[in-house]
């Protein structure tokens, strides 16, 4: 049982992304981990699956591959002998904005928030299903060029989106409500959630809504945008049949009908 | 009602107990000390009003022992000035009490001085019983206004020549009842400096121990090195306090070397099987791969469940003020989306210092179990006295009532042929008994019967502090 989260935001962004289409070439992925045992059945697999991979045993080869050239997306091993993923990552991201998918053994929370404290876009737990671990890279791969083309969309990940009281930590997927209680949410109803906070007071329809918060999860959120959205106000509605942060609007669409304010997060 | 009260006295603590040992012991001590000292004195003024009274005796005797005539039952002769009178019978009165240890003093004396003593007597009466005293006493006001004594001593002596006794009158002075006073304040002065001094010298000794206690306990719950205790008190104390210390810093190297190895099992068991799970992608044969990847996913399972239960009780996590009903729902949902039949009743907005990851786990293997052995998990979250408690329920055979018990211990599982069907090491409501006591709750399983007796499903209470 794989489970997996991601993130909205990224500040990853390739300015290869924006310009030279994607469909030109293949995807060129960077694979970094020391294990040859994982290494080279992964490789093999992203290779049938479509995607130029570039082999590297440790962080001091992957550096080495950067001299050469600049691949579209790194993924990394988080415990490696020598430099470890994390640090290889935090150089990546400030010399590159190169996109990263953590590859790693831990599940802790902790390992997480410090994955994406420092950058990476995404993170998967091993042992992993390939296929997801394909479904994230192209995920990744299409934020990074929506958040290229739409620099305004791409938000300052240290800011708290706050609105009625409630507070969304982007970075650390936390939703805490006008007491300060943590209130958990899953990633659909996150991103959902990500969705009306970007654009508050204006009309989402469903497909606009499904479009921006496709995820990974494709398969299980596309059944019902309606019950996505239901689930979210049984949470954050104090009476959730008769809502009044996420309103319905005749025609078919929501609304958040709530100011968003931005604030830094250690505040 | 009696032990009650005793025990109520008894102090529970070391220094109460020890104090109250030396309070008991010191008033011992300073009461007997005080009681020699008051009989000493006692004495000492006794026997000065002996000799006061064999000195006037003894006056009216060498002077004019010659008795007037004819003036009563006891003539109220003075003699000489002296507070000596005569009578021809005994003064004592049968209220009085007679004072033998004093009279065998006075014979002594008097005998000593050659008086030819036949009886002696002495008694002691207050002044307002005694009309001579009385008129003695008024007369002495008179002239000198002092304290008045309040007893009399009454010493009386019948010679062998004669059968008139000579009767003395000596006054009891009130310095003795002052003495008492004065005696009673300066012991109660001491006792209270010494027992002050005892409860800070105690205090000196008590305060590191209870200050290691409380470290001790703080430690139990978090496992932290942090806040160690500087060596203090007295040398035993602080060599307990170092000894401590060391045995703390041992246990933390221990866990932490516990921690390191675990993380190590965990990163080399799911390397390998994540390359596994790569590997088995080019297996031509749907049916195959799918069960192989379920395999895999059990393993991984049963990895992630160990390694949980390992570090159940040294979460990294801080608490967090969290929304249960929030966390259930979210929980509830997944298995929604999985196509499971999971139903939400009742669910209270609750908030409590919770650590979501662990209790998200404990929901998923409780949850996880109805759907498996139970068919349906209906989950409800409901506010009790001083409890938030969630109910699963399931419509499964339940648990056999000796087995209940049993099912919290680890690789146990409630079908004993343990194929591989259903899954799981039998780690689940281990681990979910864990979460629940590293949150300080419970978890308890209990069959639900229907209206005929028969068992209906298995209700699973988890009970968390409100």
């Amino acid at each position: 049982m794989t489970r997996t989260i991601d993130s909205v935001a990224t500040i990853c962004r390739t300015a290869a992304m924006t310009d030279t289409s994607p469909v030109d070439r293949p995807v060129r992925l960077m694979l970094v981990d020391d294990e040859a045992a994982l290494r080279e059945p992964l490789a093999d697999y992203l290779t049938r699956q479509g995607f130029a991979v570039q082999q590297a045993a440790s962080a001091a080869e992957a550096r080495e591959i950067l001299r050469a050239e600049t691949p579209d997306l790194a993924l990394l091993d988080i415990m490696m002998p020598g430099e470890d993923g994390l640090s290889l990552c935090r150089h990546l991201v400030e010399t590159r904005q190169l996109p990263t998918i953590f590859l790693t053994a831990r599940g802790e929370a902790t390992d997480r928030i410090v994955g994406l404290e420092i950058g990476a876009d995404d993170y998967v737990v091993k042992p992993f299903e390939p296929r997801e671990l394909v479904a994230r890279i192209r995920s990744v791969l299409r934020r990074a060029t929506r958040a290229a083309s739409e620099p305004q969309a791409a938000e300052d990940r240290a800011e708290l989106l706050v609105f009625e009281g409630w507070a969304l930590d982007p970075l650390k997927r936390r939703l805490t409500d006008p007491e300060g209680a943590v209130v958990a949410i899953s990633s659909a109803e996150f991103r959902l959630l990500m969705a009306f906070l970007e654009h508050p007071r204006r009309v989402l329809d469903r497909d606009r809504l499904l479009d921006m918060v496709q995820g990974r999860e494709a398969h299980l959120f596309d059944r019902a945008v309606d019950n996505q959205v239901s689930r979210l106000r049984r949470k954050i509605e104090p009476d959730s049949k008769n809502p009044q942060l996420i309103q319905t609007v005749w025609g078919g669409g929501y609304m958040l009908a709530a100011e968003v304010r931005r604030r830094p997060a250690g505040a | 009602m009696r032990e009650r009260l005793l025990s109520w006295l008894w102090p529970r603590s070391l220094r109460g107990q020890m104090l109250l040992a030396i309070a008991l012991a010191l008033f011992l001590a300073q009461g007997i000390g005080a009681l020699l000292l008051y009989r000493a004195e006692h004495e000492r003024i006794e026997g000065a009003l002996v000799h006061n009274a064999a000195f006037r005796l003894g006056v009216a005797i060498q002077g004019e022992p010659k008795l007037p005539k004819g003036r009563g039952p006891e003539r109220h002769e003075r003699l000489r000035g002296s507070r000596v009178t005569m009578a021809p019978a005994s003064p004592v009165r049968a209220d009085d009490r007679r004072e033998t240890s004093q009279e065998m003093e006075l014979r002594r004396i008097l005998i000593d001085q050659e008086v030819p003593v036949a009886e002696v007597l002495v008694v002691h009466r207050p002044v307002t019983g005694d009309a001579l005293a009385r008129e003695l006493l008024d007369r002495r006001d008179r002239r000198y206004r002092g304290p008045r004594p309040s007893d009399v001593m009454i010493a009386a002596v019948r010679l062998e020549s004669s059968p008139n006794w000579l009767v003395a009158r000596v006054f009891v002075p009130p310095t003795e009842r002052l003495m008492l006073r004065t005696l009673f304040g300066q012991t109660l002065f001491i006792y209270a400096v010494l027992v002050g001094a005892m409860w800070l010298m105690l205090r000196r000794i008590t305060r590191p121990l209870a200050a290691l206690t409380t470290r001790l306990e703080r430690f139990a719950e978090t496992r932290d090195s942090a806040g160690q205790l500087e060596p203090q008190g007295p040398d035993d104390i602080a060599r307990l306090i170092t000894a401590h210390n060391a045995m703390e810093a041992g246990i933390v190297a221990l866990l932490d070397e516990k921690d390191v190895m675990l993380g190590a099992i965990g990163h080399d068991l799911k390397t390998p099987l994540a390359a596994l799970r790569v590997r088995i992608e080019t297996v031509e044969d749907d049916t195959e791969r799918q069960r192989m990847a379920t395999t895999i996913e059990d393993i991984t399972r049963t990895l992630d469940d160990i390694l949980s239960l390992a570090r159940v009780g040294r979460p990294t996590d801080e608490r967090e003020s969290t929304e249960l009903s929030a966390l259930v729902a979210a929980v509830v949902e997944e298995y929604e989306d999985m196509g499971e039949p999971v139903e939400l009743g009742d669910s209270a907005r609750i908030v409590l210092p919770l650590r979501s990851t662990w209790i998200r786990r404990a929901l998923r293997n409780l949850i996880g179990n109805a759907l498996r052995y139970g068919a349906v998990a209906r989950v409800s979250l409901t506010r009790e006295a001083g409890a938030a408690v969630i109910r699963i329920a399931d419509d499964g055979p339940g648990i056999a009532e000796d087995q209940i018990s049993h099912m919290l211990e680890p690789f146990t599982r409630g079908d004993p042929s343990r194929n591989s069907e259903t899954g799981g090491a039998g780690l689940g409501l281990t681990l979910a008994r864990a979460i629940a006591e590293q949150h300080g709750g419970t978890l308890t399983l209990a069959n639900r019967r229907g209206p005929g007796g028969a068992v209906e499903g298995l209700d699973v209470t988890l009970r968390l502090p409100a």
